[in-house]
């Protein structure tokens, strides 16, 4: 089932985008329009700056140059937009980067309580229901050492959920789950695509981007090699690099 | 019996080296004891009796005596209670603290202090049991913000008790009690200093970062001693009056040269716990819009203190330990005694080894608690 995008809305612009580490240009000019309510995968072989790229959305990585607009919110100096921008975008991180010294329920009520001046109830109210939504709301007295893999992304889906974003970006969320934690996962970002959240997903899961996925993005040494709907890519691939990195991850 | 006996062969003399090994350990703990005993029972302890007020207040007045008692019986009090209710702690530390604390009322008590000794004693006792048994958890963490409160208001109490209804000078204070006082006022300044400190050197403000690293850098350059005395006799006259520096007592500078030397300790430590930190935590309270103070205080912070708690209190057992050397400023701390009592009093001519084996002794004792609470902390924390 895949979302009914009415593609006008642009959530986020990027035209040109460059990033460079010392002399290593990981990013060599990335343009990709993504709209509104829209499921975006990004994949690629290793390194070729699939994270660089969604790192650069919410600015943890900063670009060298082109233009980064999300929600109509250019991403330049000024550290009020970039604050603006980290309000409305929500990130999950492959190694979850859960903050170990505090509970569950503190994971997720943190940043409701200091960036938007939730209080304590109105923040832990928030925080049980996203735990209910990604189904551990036992959990949320424990630590995150407590938990299995599979709940502490989830724990991280819902914190990164409790700041409401408008956007979604995640980094291979699963890619450091055993197997049969993968799933647990895939479902609450399949719950989450179907209740019409804009995602930009960096995975290999292709299963889960069949399903879910509005549009592919193939990453190669720093560009977009190829774009277009996941039937486009599963039937006739046009790039040969495309081709041939499919046939070895499926 | 028989199975102490299999025990004893299995442990001890399993092979030829074991064998070897147990028999020169034995020779040697028996040596070591039998020379501790026969120390212990020739010697003339009648040097404490006669000194201990000296020992536990140096110089202050007799009827002063009492400041000292309040503020071990209400330090000593509030540490049982935390100490049982923060880590339940079982019948074997228990005991371990008990002894502990027996031997400087042991050292110290006399027949007019025997009130304090009976009122520290039931106290303890009571709250600890309190603490111990204490289930509900609204009423814990009332209990708990007490604690916490009591401990950052009690060396601002311990000043007052010093000082109120017309208190001794303070160039009289003297004795353990000096020794005490510094170690906590350098620890209590010296922690939250050092903090800034650290945190002003992994600043990416670069003005910030130089002056941190300098004043880090220039403290550590030097030997306490030097320090000090630079606070005795260069200060005054490099500061002629300027705000009043040149005035202040040998305590007091002696207190804030100890704060700032143990800042700049403390300072290296802190930093060597914030970067261990994983970068992902920072990214994560980024992505969440937290800005950087949020992070650093409710990330960043916390872990890394946490991280570095061992070597946090083994600095603060250095500090305690070098509270000693402002004998160097005149001051009439337990060392400067302890060396004072064979050298002056008739009496006790030549009794250097008693004298500096009970000084040994208290910071022992002292030292003791910190690393126990320590490894208390950190089995509770789980790191
Ligand atoms: N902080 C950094 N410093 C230096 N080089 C970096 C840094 N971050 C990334 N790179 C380099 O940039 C390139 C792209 O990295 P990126 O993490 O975006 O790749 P990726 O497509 O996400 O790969 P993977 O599938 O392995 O996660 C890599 O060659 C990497 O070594
Ligand atoms: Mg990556």
């Amino acid at each position: 089932m895949k979302n009914k995008v009415s593609k006008k809305k642009i959530s986020v612009e990027a035209i040109g985008v460059t990033k460079s580490f010392g002399d290593f240009q990981a990013l060599k000019g990335i343009t990709a329009n993504i709209y509104e309510g829209e499921v975006v995968v990004v994949f690629g072989p290793s390194g070729s700056g699939k994270s660089t790229f969604i790192r650069t959305i919410n600015g943890l990585e900063e670009h060298n140059s082109g233009e980064i607009t999300v929600n109509g919110i250019p991403l330049n100096d000024d550290v009020k937009n970039r604050d603006a921008i980290r309000g409305q975008v929500g990130m999950v991180f492959q190694q979850f980067n859960l903050f170990p010294h505090l509970s569950v329920l503190r994971n997720i009520t943190l940043a409701p309580q200091k960036v938007k001046k939730l209080s304590k109830s109105e923040s832990e109210k928030l925080a049980m229901s996203l735990l209910e939504r990604v189904g551990i709301p036992e959990q949320a007295k424990k630590y995150p050492a407590q938990l299995s893999g599979g709940q502490q992304q989830r724990v991280a889906i819902a914190r990164a959920l409790a700041m409401q974003p408008k956007i979604m970006l995640f980094d291979e969320p699963t890619s450091a789950l055993d197997p049969e934690m993968i799933k647990e996962v895939l479902d609450v970002m399949i719950e989450l695509a179907q209740s019409g959240m804009t995602m930009i997903c960096v995975t290999h899961e292709m299963g889960f981007a069949r399903e879910v996925a509005d549009r592919f993005l193939f990453f190669d040494e720093g560009l977009i090699v190829e774009e277009g709907t996941p039937e486009h890519f599963f039937n006739n691939p046009k790039e040969e690099r495309t081709k041939l990195f499919l046939s070895q991850i499926l | 019996m028989r199975i102490l006996l299999s025990r004893i062969r299995e442990n001890f003399l399993g092979s030829k080296l074991d064998v070897i090994l147990s028999i020169t350990g034995a020779l040697f703990i028996y040596f070591i004891l039998s020379t501790l005993i026969s120390f212990i029972l020739n010697s003339d302890w009648t040097l404490i009796l006669v000194n201990r007020k000296l020992m536990l207040t140096g110089l202050m007045p007799e009827e002063e005596i009492w400041r000292a008692w309040t503020i071990f019986s209400l330090t000593t009090i509030l540490m049982t209670t935390s100490i049982a209710f923060w880590f339940k702690i079982n019948i074997k530390s228990s005991i371990f603290y008990i002894l502990l604390l027996l031997i400087p009322l042991l050292i110290f008590t006399t027949k007019n202090t025997l009130l304090y000794v009976l009122f520290i004693m039931i106290l303890s006792i009571v709250f600890f049991y309190l603490g111990y048994r204490s289930k509900n958890s609204e009423l814990k963490n009332i209990v708990s913000r007490i604690i916490m409160i009591s401990w950052i208001i009690l060396l601002p109490i311990c000043f007052l008790i010093l000082n109120i209804l017309d208190g001794p000078k303070m160039t009289l204070w003297g004795g353990f009690m000096i020794n005490l006082i510094l170690a906590a006022i350098a620890i209590f300044a010296g922690f939250p200093l050092g903090i800034l400190l650290a945190l002003g050197r992994a600043s990416s403000y670069k003005l910030i970062k130089l002056i941190s690293t300098l004043y880090i850098e220039v403290i550590r350059g030097a030997p306490l001693v030097a320090w000090l005395l630079l606070a005795w006799f260069v200060l005054p006259k490099f500061l002629p009056n300027l705000f009043g520096l040149s005035d202040l007592n040998i305590v007091v500078r002696a207190m804030i040269v100890l704060s700032l030397f143990a800042s700049a300790y403390i300072a290296e430590v802190i930093r060597g716990g914030l970067q261990s930190i994983p970068k992902g935590q920072e990214e994560a309270s980024f992505a969440l819009g937290m800005n950087s103070i949020s992070n650093t205080i409710f990330i960043v912070l916390p872990q890394a203190i946490r991280i570095v708690i061992p070597t946090i209190v083994s600095t603060f057992i250095a500090i305690f330990k070098d509270t000693s050397l402002v004998f160097i400023l005149a001051i009439t701390d337990l060392l400067r005694i302890g060396r004072l009592i064979p050298e002056q009093q008739q009496a006790f001519f030549g009794k250097s080894i008693e004298s500096l084996a009970v000084v040994a002794l208290l910071f022992w004792v002292v030292s003791l608690v910190l690393s126990q609470i320590s490894r208390t902390i950190e089995k509770k924390l789980n790191i």
